[in-house]
């Protein structure tokens, strides 16, 4: 376990919509980066080392860091690109704790970005779907076979929600109250991007039905944005602001795919619900953080969740309450931004959803809620310890980071 | 000078024959799909932890590599589920669910621990939960396809 206090100095986000046509993706990253830079009063110059990560082929065009690097700063600088799916902004966020961690880097810049108006997403996620089907399609079945059970984008949520549903007696009225709250919630901060003020759970219940369990309200939007992070030590994070957000712990676990498995063979993760990489990664990353009893010490929480029934699925699964009991603590009012253990208090992933930078602005989100930098989405209780959470691959990735505003004893 | 405002096609493709395993996948899968035509469904066992593959896999999570072959049931119990609304295959469609809803479960045959997805018939969506039973609905003569395994029917 490394020893070294790693702390967040500064966080940067840029203007989060459906289309942003008026820059390019160097341009849109660069609001993040500058941001970023302006608000740990820092400039390029004092970067040892950056970080960058989106999801692969989703702007039809791939190694992105090579013609944007030199307008973030990076040349003449070391660089690594993480990419891991939905979860690639948690791992670029575990990668910059990974390089200060280490030693090797004293201030390391993490990028995570996604500007999916430039491309064609569901081509992008073919790219992903392409190692599941490509011996299905080598014996001759027919792609139209194959996408009457994916079901697209929507396709492994709707079997999630199904079993979690029936696990936990979440009812369709506790999704459309998870959409209501993220989006209100939303629309108190300024880089979201469906903001809905007074959105309330019955219109949520009016939206269309796309695929059972799931309503047009009850999923993410497609997102242009990019964030950016800086991590650095804990001695120098505190000459730079006033209150720096530690990073305790990172953690994560990768499972067998779900669905159809791997090139058409069977998989053993039956149940999409499960996410037992989900606990695993939870269960180390409270460990390493020094964390007994999760329920107790983590005061807000930032699940990745682009659909509805998600956000009550991970908090469980992220060890908050027994299994099944999420349904309820909603219904408590708890989940609110003046509850006892706030829950997506940015207006998550459902209302903002870049991919590549959506699991690191769950990261982004813990750290600035514990640095008191948020604004009218503050929430009302003091923040000390928060989880933030990041989900991808085929369903089978989780990522976990443990955020405080005191350094690990 | 402007700049053109239009999109730009280059051609591109995925070579399927480059996605086969070295422990030989297809080969494993194509001798299940041969046996469906005598309505026989194998499945692969591991010997190091007793899961058994259907589709066969050729590795298992526990690393051993699995290689005894055994008949598992048609029956089993649906795990997940979901049924068509708006979402068609191109997208949203501009007005509701057209025509009737497919309903598509995913189960874990008796015999099984793993999960495949497969296509409902003979019920409605009310009807359908997780844990209920099914039974494969066999073509009259399949074909030795993937699709052979494409329906069932409430047990
Ligand atoms: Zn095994």
């Amino acid at each position: 376990m490394a020893k070294s206090e790693v702390a967040v100095a500064g966080v940067g986000l840029s203007k989060h919509v459906s289309k942003r046509r008026d820059v390019n993706i160097a341009e849109l990253v660069w609001e993040a980066v500058s941001a970023c830079y302006e608000n740990a009063g820092l400039k390029p110059k004092d970067i040892d080392a950056f970080i960058t990560g989106n999801m692969p082929a989703f702007e039809g065009v791939n190694l992105p860091e090579e013609w944007g690097a030199g307008h973030w700063g990076a040349y003449g600088k070391p660089l690594l690109r993480i990419t891991t799916g939905g979860t690639t902004g948690g791992s670029v966020a575990h990668g910059g704790y990974y390089a200060v961690a280490s030693g090797l880097y004293d201030t390391v810049l993490a990028i995570a970005f996604e500007k999916q108006s430039d491309g064609n997403s569901t081509a992008g996620l073919n790219t992903v779907a392409i190692a599941d089907a490509a011996a299905q399609f080598a014996l001759g079945v027919d792609p139209a076979f194959l996408a009457a059970f994916g079901g697209g984008a929507v396709g492994v949520a709707v079997y999630q929600a199904s079993s979690y549903m029936k696990s936990s007696g979440c009812t369709t009225q506790h999704l459309d109250k998870v959409a209501a709250l993220c989006r209100n919630n939303a629309a108190l901060n300024p880089y979201s991007h469906l903001k809905q003020p007074g959105l309330t759970p019955e219109e949520v219940a009016k939206t269309v039905l796309l695929q059972h369990p799931i309503r047009f309200g009850h999923v993410c939007p497609a997102t242009d944005g990019a964030c950016a992070m800086l991590f650095t030590t804990g001695e120098k994070a505190r000459r730079l602001v006033d209150k720096p957000a530690y990073v305790l712990s990172v953690a994560s676990c990768s499972d067998e795919a779900a669905m159809v498995g791997i090139a058409g063979s069977g998989t053993t993760n039956v149940d999409p619900c499960t996410q037992e990489s989900c606990k695993i990664a939870a269960a180390r990353a409270y460990e390493l953080a020094g964390i007994k009893d999760p329920r107790k010490e983590i005061d807000l929480a930032e699940p990745y969740a682009p659909f509805a029934h998600q956000m009550l699925m991970f908090y469980e699964r992220l060890l908050l309450c027994d299994e099944g009991e999420a349904p309820a603590i909603l219904d408590s009012g708890s989940m609110n931004l003046d509850g006892e253990l706030p829950v997506c208090p940015s207006g998550g992933v459902i209302s903002t959803n870049a991919i590549g930078a959506s699991a690191m602005e769950r990261v982004a989100e813990c750290a600035q809620q514990i640095m008191g930098r948020c604004g009218e989405r503050q929430v009302k209780k003091e923040v000390h310890k928060a989880v933030a959470h990041g989900w991808g691959g085929a369903v089978n990735l989780n990522v976990v980071a443990v955020l405080s505003d005191t350094p690990r004893r | 000078m402007e700049y053109k405002n239009e999109t730009v096609s280059i051609e591109g493709g995925w070579p399927m024959e480059h996605w086969q395993w070295k422990f030989e996948s297809l080969a494993l899968i194509r001798k299940t799909l041969e046996a469906l035509r005598e309505k026989k469904l194998l499945g692969l066992k591991c010997p190091g932890c007793g899961l058994v593959y259907f589709m066969p896999k050729p590795y298992c999570r526990c690393l051993s590599i699995p290689d005894e072959w055994v008949e598992v049931k048609d029956t089993g119990t649906v795990t997940t589920y979901t049924f068509t609304g708006a979402w068609a295959y191109e997208g949203i469609a501009d007005e509701g669910p057209a025509g009737t809803p497919l309903i598509i479960v995913g189960i874990v045959l008796d015999g099984t621990d793993t999960m495949t997805v497969c296509t409902l018939s003979d019920a409605k969506p009310e009807d359908v939960s997780v844990g209920m039973r099914i039974r494969l609905q066999w073509p009259e003569n399949p074909e030795g396809k993937l699709e052979d395994l494409a329906y069932c029917v409430p047990l």
